[in-house]
């Protein structure tokens, strides 16, 4: 399966939310990261077929998915960043309304909404009203429904918001296993959710893609700017603010080390380590980063 | 299809404000049937006097005494059994009111003393064919059905106002990326509001039939509505038809009412981002068109009064014409209708199926 994305823009007004997109997707999981505002969900919807791109066209194995309409969305599964419900449905009535819509007959919906019930740890709660859940239960419910129809084409616009640890755990390995030859994109802001399940990285910003590839050879292009230093507690918050800092991690009481990306190296004893998905999100979409300078104590 | 219809219609009855309007028009419907049943008041002049039950059926027997065709004899008797007894004090006799039947005869037939006016049956009624029974019960029935039916298209709108903008509070994601999402489900929608329309007109019709019968009984569905009590006489259909044909007439418009206002509300629905911009906006539409200063007289009253508005309040659009069939000129309301809902539901389909997710 090929989905081709040729020249696709989206423009609001003067705003330009998707800008000139070219890439091909074949079967695989593709993690979309980009900060808010960068044009992943808009991105996603035109996927989807539930926004009208201002120029350009998708091709779903070198036909447009807009000629394609029914067949294509029979392929197609789609978790929304934020989506409505039925508050006095129950959760098993909710899949059995997307299951009719998607076209499951009577026998393989009910089969399928108690599986995917199951498999999002919803069972228990199957007949409780949607209205009694919390938002990770709903998140959760979200998931079920995108995979009712078993679908060749998976869209999940941040599937793991608002999911406790041991639920993303779970999400993940869903994933995996559903994923084989299929193709799988998702977007979201916890980039280790990405970086256990994604084989191939978008990363988007304005609008566009800045960069395509796997993990390793993404993170390649800051091999030589994410360094650690260990500075002195007390001083720690102001380097942190100041440099884009990754993280911080306190040892002895009163030592810090800080992860930072940069150029330079930030600090005399700072030392070069290997760049991780997170180093490269941070290096792209960090604000109001002061300094740039080598400091030393 | 089926199951897609079942799901919206359970959307609709699962919403407590649906369930509300609906509840409620039956409720208005018996308190309005009950209150009218309960004034009733009449007295054969005579030793008996009662309201509500004991009136209908004072009114019953006497115009059991004189039904069939009316005829210059009958109306005599009639001047003669009603004759004042006392002095009317200043009143004028054709608006004194004993009983349904008397009122009938003195509206039409007497001077201001209670006399007859030198008036035959054919001076007033021309050529027709007046037959004369018990149409109390039947014309209160109608006169009551138009409050009620106007209060059913407020609940329709209620009902079916939902049924696109709601979906666009976020469901819409996962109902346009589904496989049916643009075709059946927005097909369904609508079925399910045009059966809402129709399953709740026919109930409220079927009830208020219900509680005419309780109430009055059958009798004079084939009695002519025009030898009816002062009550009835001014600001009524002008025609010869009976009680029978007027409530056929009545309950046809009642269907091409909620069917027209389905075809707004379902096209408002569709392209309202938000249930209460559809909302308004339907009841803005529907109602707004009784407040024009056009009455039935004024040609333009022949387009207006196809409005859904005018259906339910019936009279007006009843009295515009008689046609040369003998069918009144409100059966323009049957195509006025099918042109609504034919616009409503091509259009509210397609705006689903194009809107985009923003």
């Amino acid at each position: 399966m090929k989905l081709q994305i040729i020249g696709l823009t989206k423009k609001f007004g003067s705003k330009t939310a998707v800008n000139d997109l070219n890439i091909t997707l074949t079967n695989g999981v593709y993690g979309l990261l980009g900060a808010n505002g960068a044009g992943k969900t808009t991105f996603m919807r035109l996927l989807c077929n539930i926004q009208t791109p201002t120029a350009g066209k998708i091709l779903l194995n070198d036909r447009n998915i807009v000629a394609l309409g029914e067949k294509y969305r029979n392929l197609l599964g789609y978790l929304p960043q934020h989506f409505g419900y039925y508050p006095d449905f129950s959760a098993y009535d909710f899949l059995l309304y997307v299951s009719a819509l998607k076209g499951l007959d009577e026998k393989t919906a009910r089969k399928k909404s108690k599986e995917l019930l199951e498999a999002v740890d919803l069972s228990k709660e199957g007949k409780h009203k949607i209205k009694t859940f919390s938002g990770g239960m709903k998140r959760r419910l979200g998931i079920a429904q995108a995979m009712l129809n078993d679908p060749r084409i998976l869209i999940l616009d941040e599937p793991t918001a608002g999911l406790d640890p041991k639920e993303r755990v779970r999400f993940r390995n869903l994933i995996s296993a559903f994923s084989k030859e299929r193709i799988v994109i998702l977007s979201t802001h916890i980039v280790s959710d990405v970086e256990f399940i994604a084989e191939e990285i978008i990363m988007m910003k304005s609008g566009q893609i800045i960069h395509f590839g796997n993990p390793q050879e993404i993170t390649s292009e800051i091999n030589d700017k994410v360094w650690e230093c260990t500075i002195p507690t007390a001083y720690a918050e102001k380097y942190a603010a100041d440099y884009n800092t990754s993280n911080l991690r306190n040892i002895n009481g009163n030592q810090t080390i800080l992860r930072i990306i940069g150029e330079r190296p930030p600090m005399e004893n700072s030392v070069r380590v290997q760049p991780t998905l997170e180093d490269l999100y941070l290096f792209y979409f960090k604000e109001g980063v002061k300094n740039e300078k080598t400091n030393s104590f | 299809m089926k199951k897609l219809i079942l799901f919206e219609l359970r959307k609709v009855f699962s919403k407590r404000l649906s369930l509300i309007a609906l509840v409620g028009i039956f409720l208005f419907s018996a308190l309005i049937s009950f209150s009218a049943y309960q004034n009733k008041y009449a007295s054969d002049g005579m030793n008996a006097e009662g309201s509500g039950k004991a009136a209908v059926e004072i009114d019953k027997n006497i115009a059991t005494k004189y039904e069939g065709l009316l005829t210059d004899k009958k109306v005599q008797q009639m001047m003669n059994d009603f004759a004042p007894t006392h002095d009317l004090h200043g009143l004028n006799a054709v608006y004194l009111y004993q009983n349904a039947t008397q009122s009938a005869v003195f509206s039409r037939f007497s001077d201001k003393d209670g006399k007859w006016n030198g008036l035959s049956v054919s001076d007033v009624f021309g050529d027709e064919k007046i037959k004369i029974g018990y149409v109390d019960g039947w014309l209160s029935t109608s006169r009551n059905m138009v409050r009620v039916f106007v209060a059913l298209v407020l609940a329709v709108i209620v009902m079916l106002v939902p049924i696109f903008s709601s979906e666009y509070e976020g469901v819409d994601n996962i109902i346009l990326t589904s496989k049916y999402g643009k075709s059946k489900c927005a097909t369904a929608k609508v079925t399910a509001g045009i059966l809402i329309a129709i399953l709740t007109t026919t109930m409220i019709a079927v009830f208020n039939l219900l509680l005419a019968c309780a109430f009055y009984g059958t009798e004079g569905l084939d009695c002519s509505i025009l030898f009816a009590s002062s009550d009835y006489v001014e600001a009524f259909i002008p025609f010869n038809i009976t009680c029978g044909t007027l409530l056929k007439y009545q309950i046809m418009l009642a269907f091409t009412s909620t069917l027209s206002v389905t075809g707004i509300t379902l096209f408002l629905s569709a392209i309202s981002k938000n249930q209460i911009v559809a909302f308004v906006a339907t009841m803005t539409i529907v109602f707004f068109p009784v407040l024009l200063p056009i009455t039935e007289v004024n040609p333009l009253f022949r387009l207006v009064g196809l409005l859904p508005i005018y259906h339910v309040l019936a009279v007006s659009l009843l009295s515009v014409e008689q046609m040369s069939n003998g069918m009144l000129y409100a059966i323009w309301a049957i195509p006025a209708a099918f042109i609504f809902l034919g616009i409503g539901t091509f259009f509210s389909r397609r705006m689903f199926a194009k809107h985009q997710v923003i």
